[in-house]
């Protein structure tokens, strides 16, 4: 009963930040929003019995690539400007919500962690268990991954050269107007 | 050998390809090399296909009929076609595009790659037999397409095409993953013959859930098929990529696209449900009539190309449908089989033709009717060789295109499909229209005296697909024979 009650509360959270994801005009509040969704959607691959799929999801997306957003999302506001409009996105109802959303999502794990190996799904999956699954049947899969990142490679490497030429005459003309 | 090495021989042989062309194009820049090695390895996986297409076919009866290599690989004689089919067009698309290439300067060699890599991804779509390998292949093709698709240094409508068919083709792939999802939530496996076991049984299937989830599936590549009321992007997206991405588009992923969705429907038997057939009944219609209308008023050789292969993505639905019935199901897998033959050598051949005619325009490819006009006269074999294509698109007898139309309406026939095929009918007579009128203006005698020259390489391998179109149109029976051997093998 407990845990269909902590997958609710999980799963309404991942809609609700999903949604203010979405429909957020700042850039920097969507982020926050959906990285709440995707802690939230952690929270239920742990409840159902995925303790692995969880961690990675908070790992690779929550983390990594969530990471290299907000790198991004910085470096295109440099300058004081940027300080101003940081100081316009710090205001209390801004993070707020997202707060609380995340303390919700902590009171959850805490749960969680604190009731043992009381899963909604009997089963559990080990990384174990994964491992062997990739590299014994599926390795053709993992083998055309691999390509399939090569191809991704090779044409983020094709289209960034593109621009190589033309991006260093204007940055050495900046540079003199300095 | 080992049996499941020798069935992923040809996955094993791209995949080395690749990765040695990549070193060596990292060691050693030169396009003539790059073009050479890529076109040399691409022909060893065909002859491996072939050879292994004939071996298996041999030994149908026998143990080799197990063909499935892991949950994921099935390589059997279908599966074989198709990637024979796949690697065969790449194999022209890489030949033809070499003197295009060497033409617009530097740093060209990534193509290869690329096209190499989607040439893996259309491989394995036609050998997946499971969900997972599916994604992988779908992908695959897709990431190749964008980076080919914006590949052109010069010229802004190759990146606007890029981004179009990478958003519509994300949000599809999106859709795909929610219909997969309903489905393993109906079946709880991602493997074809697994699901195809539950549905025999019928053990307590949920309905609504294999309606939705086939319905999403068959959706989302709907719009990597471009069928109508799905092809918004098809004719934007041909129009700015360069020429010999355009044959891949129009080729390799569509074919590979509909191999596996054929498959899937003929395994786990989709055809029971009354609202699919419904459906694809009213996307066959609508491509047909709509690809064949818009194709009508276009003034731009490419648009008119795309809209008449959204009409012709209609017609291999009619025998997509007609595999229904249980009794001619083996005719129906022959008839699209024969079709995609026939539509894969006239489309590599008529955009074989842009792409000569755009080898030395630099910023643009050559594909307004008027560039086209008086081409008779300037180059008659030229010519000739897009005559010879526009006529087999049209279905006319001694062409390709001819039997594979013939065997598309035998197959509607077979399966008492009449309203569908008068649509069919109608179709090609408004399609006669607008091949016509291209072929009238080649043979217009105008004051444009620029000289077109024909490399050699393209010029060959043109002369090559031309004849290969002839032949299958006038002696199609030994290809008919093992097609046919493979669809019994198949029911």
């Amino acid at each position: 009963m407990l845990e269909i009650g902590l997958f609710y509360v999980a799963a309404t959270i991942s809609l609700i930040s999903t949604v203010l994801a979405v429909t957020r005009y700042n850039a920097a509040h969507a982020l926050i929003y959906l990285i709440i969704s995707l802690l939230a959607s952690a929270i239920i691959f742990y409840v159902v019995g995925a303790p692995f799929a969880a961690v990675l999801e908070v790992l690779i997306y929550a983390g990594a690539i969530m990471v290299l957003f907000v790198f991004v999302i910085m470096m295109l506001n440099l300058g004081s400007a940027g300080d101003d409009l940081e100081h316009h996105w710090l205001q209390p109802s801004m993070w707020i919500v997202p707060s609380l959303f995340c303390f919700v999502l902590l009171i959850e794990i805490i749960i969680v962690l604190s009731t043992g190996d009381n899963m909604l799904a009997g089963t559990v999956v080990t990384p174990k268990q994964v491992g062997i699954k990739l590299f014994g049947p599926y390795v053709i899969a993992v083998e055309i991954a691999s390509m399939l990142l090569l191809a991704g490679l090779i044409g983020a490497y094709h289209l960034g050269r593109r621009y190589l030429s033309d991006v260093r005459e204007p940055s050495a003309e900046n540079e003199t107007n300095d | 050998m080992n049996l499941d090495v020798y069935l992923l021989l040809p996955l094993i042989s791209l995949s080395t390809v690749i990765l040695t062309l990549m070193m060596l194009i990292a060691f050693c820049r030169n396009l003539s090399l790059t073009c050479a090695f890529s076109s040399i390895g691409l022909m060893v996986t065909l002859l491996l296909i072939c050879a292994m297409a004939i071996d298996i076919q041999a030994a149908q009866t026998a143990s080799l009929v197990d063909a499935l290599v892991t949950p994921l690989i099935i390589v059997d004689a279908y599966a074989l076609f198709f990637s024979g089919l796949m690697v065969f067009s790449s194999l022209c698309i890489c030949l033809l595009s070499f003197n295009y290439h060497r033409a617009r300067g530097e740093h060209q060699d990534e193509f290869y790659l690329l096209l190499l890599l989607a040439t893996l991804g259309g491989v394995v779509l036609s050998q997946a037999a499971h969900f997972a390998m599916f994604i992988l292949g779908l992908e695959l093709l897709g990431v190749s397409i964008y980076a080919m698709i914006s590949y052109p240094r010069a010229g802004r409508f190759s990146l606007e095409a890029a981004l179009k068919y990478l958003i519509l083709s994300g949000v599809s792939s999106a859709i795909i993953l929610f219909g997969i999802a309903l489905l393993y939530a109906a079946f709880g496996t991602l493997s074809f013959a697994e699901m195809a076991v539950l549905q025999r049984e019928n053990s307590e299937l949920d309905a609504l859930y294999i309606l939705a989830g086939s319905a999403m599936l068959l959706s989302g590549l709907a719009f990597k098929l471009s069928l109508a009321p799905f092809h918004m992007w098809t004719p934007d997206v041909y129009e700015g990529a360069p020429a010999p991405v355009t044959t891949l588009l129009a080729t390799v992923s569509k074919g590979a696209i509909f191999a596996v969705l054929f498959r899937f429907f003929l395994s786990v038997d989709n055809y029971q449900y009354e609202t699919i057939l419904d459906g694809l009944f009213l996307l066959a219609v609508a491509s047909i009539i709509f690809g064949n209308l818009l194709a009508l008023t276009q003034s731009s050789i490419k648009r008119m190309l795309a809209y008449s292969s959204i009409a012709h993505l209609g017609y291999l639905l009619v025998a997509f449908i007609a595999a229904d019935s249980v009794g001619g199901r083996a005719l129906a897998i022959e008839a699209s089989a024969i079709f995609l033959l026939a539509y894969f050598l006239t489309t590599i051949g008529a955009f074989g033709v842009v792409t000569v005619m755009s080898t030395e325009a630099s910023d643009h490819d050559v594909d307004r009717l008027d560039e086209y006009e008086g081409l008779f006269w300037r180059r008659p074999m030229l010519a000739t060789v897009f005559s010879v294509m526009l006529l087999s698109l049209a279905g006319i007898p001694l062409t390709a295109g001819f039997i594979g139309k013939f065997y598309i309406v035998v197959s509607g026939v077979d399966a008492e499909l009449w309203s569908l095929l008068v649509i069919v009918v109608i179709g090609s007579g408004i399609g006669i229209f607008y091949y016509l009128r291209t072929i009238f203006a080649m043979t217009k005698r105008t004051m444009v005296t620029s000289v077109v020259h024909v490399p050699q390489t393209a010029g060959w391998t043109l002369a090559a697909v031309t004849l290969l179109l002839l032949v299958f149109g006038i002696y199609p029976t030994p290809v008919i024979e093992w097609v046919s051997r493979m669809a019994q093998a198949m029911t």
